[in-house]
């Protein structure tokens, strides 16, 4: 009972993250005017896994990804996240943008203590666990830069240390590496895996790259386009951790990314 | 951060363009000088000799009580206009049904020709000061508006979304997302509003010539003391000067992160 209290309250800093919670999207469609984004989808995702979201441009990848965050309301069917049906934001998921969407007018430190801030955050709590965040993604030193001093990389990175520092127990990700260079992209990945394996958050990721979605995922929902409707749903049998080892460059890897393709270019 | 430089009229560049200012206006001085010497006409008087008229002006206190005059009705007509044109331009920005009501009205006076106005304010307040301290307000009201307004409707909606991500409510990402996205363009509406405030004052004090340097303007035009008038017109010019100046320096000061 004290554990339901505390999560209605203002983030209290435990200093270990909350446990994970699943995620149950039903029979959800989503229709923009004329135009049906979402037909029927249904995706369960377990606590602590995680699932990558890839389909043609148009299949509304990104549109159930703010349906989950509350963001976007759909028409027909609903969103369960820890059992309780999504109604508006919630306090367990946080969102990395494609953009950043951070505040230019604000350095990293209050960049990252933002979300905290709209929470009620007290100042003394917000400080230190934006600081610790900062830390945990690798930019200490950074704190007073202002997000137009750093790459776009680093700016990302700016983005999961806000999403973190709630203490969310759903990590959903909008295309977060599209706007990052190759090289960045992919030491940005073993991070997040890294953090993933020891913050055991349930990680729902939308991405146009194949590589990146068998790289990350436990399990990948290939959506139809126009209107998107859950096409296949695949397993990712590769051993974890796989930021530690060379899984890239193993056969099993290339087959995977190989099959993903096969079944997208007939969607195209 | 670099300080950029941002070319503005009447404002000053940043460090590295100081020296060149400074001998771009001694090199103007000159000419003034030396076409006022050369006599070619009776409005073009030496700058020495405006100069020495604007120093006995000081001296006798016509200046100063002219200024001051006009100062005040500049401060009562521009701090109303900033208030309630942010306020007005915020309320726009938000609110699309007032935003449709008003858009069309607010664009047509920020671009009018508003000297036209002034003769209305005369009906309205009588031949009296607070005409000037009006015409301050209706110069530079609009501006401001605009500018706000623009300001808060360029607000990314990406922040916004992850403003409300994050539980922000309406209020929250008013003041923690679109107020200090549309800061900057608030302050170029303010540094605009300014500029335009000088004129509202030199224009409203020249139409009713009862006060400030713009009665000054009029009676000394009138009266064909030409190195007068001159002097009266440089001190005008250096308060437009510093009132811009000040605008810049605020804005610097809280629009520092570009």
């Amino acid at each position: 009972m004290a554990d339901v209290m505390t999560a209605e309250l203002a983030p209290i800093d435990r200093g270990v993250p909350s446990p994970s919670v699943g995620i149950a999207v039903e029979s959800v469609s989503k229709a923009f005017g004329t135009v049906t984004a979402l037909a029927d989808v249904t995706v369960r995702v377990a606590a602590g896994e995680f699932v990558t979201l890839i389909g043609p441009s148009g299949c509304g990848k990104t549109t159930l990804l703010k349906i989950i965050a509350g963001l976007v309301l759909p028409d027909g069917g609903r969103v369960l996240v820890d059992g309780r049906p999504v109604t508006g934001p919630r306090r367990e998921c946080s969102l990395v943008f494609q953009d950043f969407a951070l505040l230019p007018w604000a350095t990293v430190q209050r960049n990252v203590e933002f979300g905290l801030l709209l929470r009620g955050a007290r100042a003394g709590e917000r400080a230190a666990i934006a600081r610790r965040y900062v830390t945990k993604v690798g930019l200490a030193g950074f704190e007073d830069a202002y997000p137009a001093q750093l790459s776009g990389g680093m700016q990302q990175r700016v983005g999961l240390a806000r999403a973190l520092a709630v203490d969310p127990r759903v990590l959903l990700m909008d295309e977060p590496f599209a706007s990052i260079d190759e090289q960045t992209r992919r030491l940005f990945q073993d991070d997040l895996l890294a953090l993933w394996s020891e913050e055991r958050k349930t990680v729902v990721f939308v991405t146009h790259s194949m590589e990146e979605a068998i790289y990350l995922s436990d399990r990948v929902v290939v959506l139809s386009p126009r209107p998107g409707r859950v096409h296949r749903v695949l397993d990712v049998p590769l051993p974890r951790p796989r930021e530690a080892t060379d899984v890239r460059a193993t056969v099993e890897f290339t087959r995977l990314v190989d099959n993903l393709w096969k079944i997208l270019r007939k969607l195209q | 951060m670099t300080a950029a430089a941002e070319p503005l009229p009447l404002a000053g560049r940043s460090r590295g363009g100081g020296l060149v200012d400074i001998a771009a206006i001694l090199l103007l001085a000159l000419v003034w000088e030396i076409v006022g010497r050369l006599d070619v006409s009776m409005f073009v008087p030496p700058l020495s000799s405006v100069a020495v008229a604007w120093w006995r002006l000081a001296a006798d206190g016509t200046l100063l009580r002219a200024a001051s005059s006009s100062l005040v009705s500049l401060v009562q007509g521009f701090v109303p206009a900033a208030v309630l044109g942010v306020a007005l331009g915020l309320a726009m920005g938000r609110f699309a049904a007032l935003r449709h009501v008003l858009d069309g009205w607010v664009n047509t006076l920020m671009s009018a020709p508003l000297s036209a106005l002034v003769p209305v304010l005369i009906a309205l307040f009588g031949i009296r000061d607070t005409v000037v301290a009006a015409a301050v307000f209706v110069f530079s009201f609009f501006v401001i508006v605009v500018n706000t307004m623009t300001g808060v409707r360029g607000t990314e909606r990406s922040l916004v979304e992850m403003a409300r991500s994050f539980g922000a409510g309406e209020v929250a990402q008013f003041r923690r997302v679109y107020l200090p996205s549309a800061l900057p363009a608030i302050m170029l509406g303010l540094r605009l509003g300014a500029v335009q405030a000088v004129k509202g004052m030199v224009v409203g004090e020249m139409l009713i010539s009862l006060v400030g340097l713009g009665e000054r303007l009029i009676y000394y035009g009138n009266t064909f003391l030409i190195t007068d008038l001159y002097a009266v017109i440089v001190t005008v010019l250096v308060i437009a000067l510093g009132v811009s100046q000040l605008a810049q320096s605020a804005d610097r000061a809280l629009v520092h992160w570009k």
